[in-house]
């Protein structure tokens, strides 16, 4: 491939990258299974696109970085839709606050240990701890107990990608009820990933994910010290 | 309408309700807007060392100006869905990122997997149960307060 400028490389990969997502979302709608997901789809064609182009990863990093500082206008964007469905959470917060507690401990405990069966570094280990919160929180949590901040965003995003697939699957088999529930399971397992899947399924689920997102976050920042003192 | 009023004042006026329309009608604009307050947030937390992403402080900061009436929801709701239904898009680059990770590859790449799906799935189920098992707890409670 020749070689590009900065600009050239960025309208490219840019143009690649939204291509692909555009092609991965209308197999999503066509199509609805887990495996379909644009999340898997799109780095999937998009990797075939670079592998056969002979393209580094760096190159496609740089030029494409400025689609992820888009998350930070889309975390932005959730006052509104948390905004409106305030009366629903005025009247639930304690129930989605116990959800975000229980959830936090399940995710910090369960890695905890099968990490430990699994015989992994404890390097490993404590970066896996706080992969269930988005990027942000779980790199200043990471560092706070101890583990690598940069391994833990790794592990945030596969868990996105995996969130976002299990979490329709579980949906499936769990008899929920409320969409309070729904939310709950997509904001607290699977961060911003699961965020936008909720609101696939529904303006109430999506709102309540977007919420409980944000309280897993600071939750977690805020019980990092406590956590890192019982590790000790 | 023709009362008298200062040049720069009327100016002003008219160019806030030009903005105010102009707003309303392009979802580009809206999604402008909402980037200005994250970068606002990011400010912040440049500034004050605040231990929280900017995206977060933007979103406090929105949904002060909502609760006060400062914005309207209508006003800037186009480009904020527009921004959430589309975040998965956002995730790519990142994705791909973690392609670039060989170290994973192999055995220990194959538990670390383990221990995310496992966990993922045991995140998921134990907050969505307790979660459905007290909506519906206190769903029963007020049932009963109601009929008695």
């Amino acid at each position: 491939m020749p070689a590009l400028d900065a600009v050239e490389a960025t309208l490219f990969w840019s143009a690649v990258t939204i291509g692909c997502y555009l092609v991965a979302r209308f197999i999503a709608r066509r199509w609805r299974f887990w495996w379909t997901s644009p999340l898997l789809l799109t780095p999937v064609m998009v990797g075939l696109v670079a592998v056969s182009l002979n393209a580094g990863y760096a190159e496609y990093i740089r030029s494409t970085h400025w689609l992820v500082l888009m998350l930070g206008p889309a975390t932005v964007a959730f006052a509104i839709p948390i905004y409106e469905q305030r009366a629903v959470i005025r009247r639930h917060w304690p129930v989605l606050l116990l959800g975000v507690l229980v959830g936090s401990s399940i995710a910090m405990v369960a890695a905890f240990f099968m990490a430990s069966w699994l015989g992994l570094s404890s390097t490993v280990q404590l970066s896996l701890m706080p992969r269930s919160t988005s990027t942000p929180f779980a790199m200043a949590v990471s560092d706070d107990i101890g583990g690598l901040p940069d391994l833990t965003a790794v592990f945030v995003i596969l868990t996105g990608v995996c969130g976002a697939a299990l979490g329709e699957l579980l949906l499936k088999v769990m008899p929920l009820r409320s969409s309070l529930a729904r939310g709950a399971l997509f904001g607290m397992g699977a961060h911003g990933a699961g965020v936008a899947k909720a609101h696939q399924i529904g303006g109430e689920e999506g709102s309540i994910a977007g919420l409980v997102m944000v309280l897993a976050g600071l939750f977690n920042v805020m019980m990092a010290p406590v956590v890192a003192f019982l590790l000790r | 309408m023709f009362t008298k009023m200062p040049d720069p004042a009327r100016a002003f006026r008219r160019s806030s309700v030009l903005f105010r329309t102009a707003l309303h009608h392009s979802g580009l604009l809206q999604i402008a807007v909402l980037a200005l307050f994250w970068m606002l947030g990011e400010a912040v937390v440049r500034l004050a060392h605040v231990p929280l992403p900017g995206g977060i402080i933007g979103m406090a900061v929105v949904l002060a100006l909502l609760a006060s009436g400062w914005i309207r929801p209508i006003a800037v709701r186009r480009g904020a869905s527009w921004l959430i239904a589309e975040m998965l898009l956002f995730f790519v680059p990142a994705v791909m990122a973690v392609l670039d990770h060989h170290e994973f590859v192999g055995l220990l790449g194959l538990k670390i997997v383990a221990v995310i799906l496992v966990g993922t799935v045991l995140v998921m189920g134990g907050t969505a149960l307790t979660v459905d098992l007290c909506y519906r707890w206190r769903a029963r409670r007020e049932a009963r307060h109601a009929g008695a």
